[in-house]
């Protein structure tokens, strides 16, 4: 420490240079998960503003300009800057300490993907002041619509997911050198925790499948025209009248955007998979199970991604095949579940509001997942395909899923990130008010696609969905009230919370062996690591040397 | 008291969720099928449905049981569990269930799938087969015969009717969607795709464009009317009559379908600019100019119109000019 600070020059001790210079895992981390919960605000907020448009039947909140502008923008700043980054947070703060490293092994690139993750999300939040507005396609910005969009929206929209992308494929990379590279003597790939393995799956994924992104975001900001000094460039790959295929694009973003969503839910499985054991006193049922089903998870997400395109004509035998590998998924997914149910089993369960979290996301996940067979069978898409069905669907899987494992990840880490423990009275408060909230706001969106609503629709004026859309509105300003839960908590924990030592939760991983928080090195000294569960096997081995009776 | 907070939440959230569940339509199903193929898909839909009820009820079931049974009650909060760490034998099973559930599924669907991807036989009655075309922000419909209609397409009951339906090269993506008449089919520019529907029974069937094709999506209506037989073939005969002479609805459908999704049913504005009293609209030399060519964020929204078509807009102008309400 000492050696360490005089060696820092004094401009960058200040309290904010200071952070604003880091290349400590931990702080970026840390910046990574405050700056993605201010975007999780804000884009929380664009939903309660159109929710309130589409309330009632030929509602005027809001004209279809600004209402196509904040679902897009909701949905982009949602996928890319809310839950991407707050899983990249986590992996930022939690790698190093879970396999006994001192820093990720590139602290510098990790610094510019942070600081890219800012520029990009600042570009995308602005872009509403651009001429014509926000991009207002949707997130998947189709084309001809987005080709055609007026005004600089849609540029901004292109130009902001490049430099996530970028920012995004440095974290990746990052990661798995770190992983390959900075374990810790012991840490064998089965002794990795399950957070670990989501996070090697996670990058290997984003390795994969940015490219071919970055290729169709280029191609389309090259349909639209650009100037390149004397020369302007205008290309049409997706332009019919010259002979280009507007379904191109929808190929190269699905094979992104599919296995995006495991991008996401991976490492939600793995912050279940580390909090499920803590607070059932039990080991992972089947780590090797789960640690597989992690690996085929991520090899067949990226053979599904036509199922998106089920109501574009393609050949019957394309279909079947996306029907199949879809279906595919379902069963390393169903492994985790049952794996997770039988983690449950014979153990000591605690409810604080970690474990709460996380059986709420085990109660709710479940509905995403089979709500996704109806969509894998084309057929059945060919009705529900771009309804209010595959609204709820989705949002059952990355809001039910993943902001529900964030959560459970946010209170469960937050001692070690911040040495005080959230307050549990409000965290309680926190989480049933989401739970309650969310299944309200988005059960009933299944029913509105069966009976015909599609999405993105400004208005509607068929009264007979009035009632289903009132509930869902409802139940997104009871979920905004559970995130003001969450706001007072950490403003009322920071100043007050409990102090409480290395680790609270007497888990198993190696960064409850650190000091909460930890010092910028981490640790003074890592202990051997012989299984899974290393701080398990200390604190066995301590009680022998006491000559206490060993449990288990 | 804590111990049951899960189970009253559980309890609340089911009393919020039962009516919502239950409530007037056709409950956890596609809307009551009226073609062959709608069937088809609603029966593939409850067919799964059985499956997916039985795993929510195992998995939810299996979850409030271990909540209930092994939550900590009077062990101290750090004694371990059971230090149990897999079961080879139960971890295979519970690999093999959802192979058999999903091959059982897979192999449902492609028994239906003739039922619902292919055209009926055409029987004595033939079959009619209309061009659909999907644009900025209305359908246009073609009959074999020549006759245009907007946004409401008209059927005979008991036909097969097959849809050729595309988009122009100018224009975006958008979906063709009856729900009681079966799957959405996209309208693609520079493709054409199909699909089909047989209605038993007269009535009108509604729907509306599936995908984000701009700022009036959501004003992209259709509807289906199925007719007798007869009353359809009279209903033919006199449209390609009227339209012949350029009087009859076609104008009116036009105007409403076409003009008054941005500019208002009365010319008053709306996203577009207000265009009641404009000179321009008594004049259709201009009026054709205008909707051939569009005009600054207007877009050519009749760039492939038949002279018919011009004539009946611009006829149904003249004797019907926009009040501006």
């Amino acid at each position: 420490m000492a050696d360490r600070a005089a060696s820092t020059p004094a401009w960058q001790r200040g309290k904010v240079v200071s952070w604003l210079v880091t290349t400590d895992h931990k702080r970026i981390g840390i910046l990574y998960i405050w700056t993605a919960l201010v975007f999780f605000v804000l884009a929380g907020l664009m939903a309660l503003v159109f929710r309130l448009q589409l309330a009632q039947a030929n509602a005027d909140v809001l004209g279809p300009d600004r209402y196509n502008e904040l679902i897009t923008i909701h949905g982009t700043a949602m996928v890319f800057l809310v839950v991407v980054p707050l899983l990249a947070g986590f992996a930022n703060y939690l790698l190093p300490l879970m396999i006994g490293a001192r820093d990720v092994a590139f602290p510098r690139l990790n610094a510019l993907s942070y600081w890219l993750f800012f520029l990009g999300g600042a570009v995308l939040m602005l872009s509403f002041f651009a001429d014509g507005g926000a991009a207002d396609t949707g997130w998947t910005a189709y084309p001809p619509l987005s080709t055609q969009a007026p005004g600089n929206g849609q540029d901004l929209w292109i130009l902001s997911l490049h430099i996530l992308s970028a920012s995004t494929l440095a974290g990746a990379i990052n990661f798995i050198v770190t992983i390959h590279n900075l374990r810790t003597r012991g840490m064998t790939w089965m002794r990795l925790p399950l957070f670990v393995w989501s996070i090697e799956l996670y990058a290997w994924l984003l390795i994969a499948i940015l490219p071919v992104l970055s290729a169709g975001l280029t191609l389309l900001l090259l349909d639209r025209g650009i100037s390149l000094g004397p020369w302007d460039v205008q290309t049409h790959f997706f332009d019919a009248a010259e002979g280009g295929a507007p379904v191109l694009y929808q190929h190269a973003f699905w094979f992104f955007g599919h296995p995006e969503v495991y991008v996401i839910i991976l490492p939600a499985f793995g912050i279940i998979s580390e909090v499920l054991p803590v607070f059932a006193r039990k080991p992972v049922f089947g780590y090797k199970a789960i640690a597989a089903s992690t690996v085929a998870i991520g090899f067949f997400s990226m053979l599904v991604w036509a199922h998106h395109l089920f109501t574009v004509g393609l050949p019957v035998s394309l279909q079947a095949f996306f029907m199949i590998a879809s279906m595919i998924i379902a069963v390393p997914t169903g492994m985790k579940i049952f794996n997770w149910l039988a983690t449950l089993w014979r153990g000591n369960l605690h409810f604080d509001t970690p474990m709460l979290f996380a059986l709420g996301f085990l109660s709710v996940f479940v509905i995403g997942g089979l709500s996704g067979i109806y969509l894998a069978a084309f057929p059945i898409d060919w009705q529900v395909h771009d309804t209010y069905f595959v609204v709820a669907h989705f949002h059952y899987v990355l809001f039910g899923g993943a902001v529900f494992a964030i959560f459970a990840g946010l209170f469960y880490w937050w001692p070690k990130m911040f040495g005080r423990l959230l307050d549990e009275k409000l965290g309680k408060w926190h989480f049933w008010t989401l739970f309650v909230g969310f299944n309200l706001a988005f059960f009933p969106q299944h029913l509105l696609g069966l009976e015909g609503m599609p999405r993105r629709v400004y208005t509607y004026s068929d009264e007979s969905w009035e009632g289903y859309n009132l509930a869902s509105t409802i139940g997104s300003y009871v979920m905004g009230l559970a995130i003001l839960f969450f706001i007072v908590n950490v403003w009322r924990t920071s100043r007050s919370g409990p102090r409480i030592g290395n680790d609270p939760w007497q888990a198993d991983t190696l960064e409850w062996y650190a000091t909460s928080p930890p010092p910028p090195h981490n640790f003074d000294e890592v202990p051997y690591v012989t299984s899974a569960r290393p701080l398990y096997d200390l604190r066995r081995r301590l009680r022998e040397q006491r000559g206490e009776r060993t449990l288990g | 008291m804590r111990r049951f907070s899960a189970l009253s939440g559980l309890a609340l959230l089911a009393a919020v969720l039962a009516p919502s569940a239950m409530a007037d339509g056709g409950g956890f199903a596609p809307v009551a099928p009226e073609s062959p193929n709608a069937e088809g898909i609603r029966d593939s839909f409850l067919f799964v449905s059985i499956f997916v009820v039985g795993i929510f009820v195992l998995v939810e079931g299996l979850l409030i049981a271990f909540i209930v049974r092994y939550r900590r009650q009077k062990r101290s909060r750090f004694a371990d569990g059971a230090q149990v760490h897999g079961a080879t034998k139960l971890e295979l099973l519970w690999t093999a269930f959802p192979v058999v559930v999903l091959a059982l599924i897979a192999a449902f669907v492609f028994v239906e799938l003739p039922g619902i991807k292919n055209v009926p036989a055409a029987g004595a009655t033939g079959q009619l087969e209309i061009d659909v075309t999907g644009r900025q922000f209305y359908w246009q419909f073609e009959y074999p015969n020549g006759v245009v209609a907007i946004d409401a397409m008209a059927a005979p009951a008991g036909v097969p009717v097959l849809l050729e339906v595309t988009a122009p090269d100018a224009d975006v993506v958008h979906s063709w969607w009856i729900p009681a008449l079966g799957g959405k089919i996209d309208a693609i520019p520079g493709t054409v795709t199909e699909t089909w529907f047989q209605a038993e029974n007269p009535g009108t069937y509604t729907g509306q464009c599936a995908e984000l094709c701009g700022l009036e999506h959501a004003q992209m209506l259709a509807s289906v009317d199925v007719l007798p037989q007869a009353e359809f073939e009279a209903w033919l005969e006199g449209r390609r009559e009227a339209q012949s002479a350029g009087t009859g609805e076609l104008g009116k459908e036009l105007w409403e379908g076409v003009c008054a999704k941005c500019h208002g049913l009365t010319g008053e504005g709306g996203i577009g600019p207000r265009i009641a009293g404009s000179l321009a609209l008594s004049d259709p030399a201009e009026v054709e100019g205008l909707v051939r060519n569009g005009r600054g964020a207007m877009p050519a929204v009749g760039s492939e119109w038949t002279d018919e078509q011009i004539l009946a807009l611009t006829n149904y102008l003249r004797e019907n000019p926009p009040s501006g309400g």
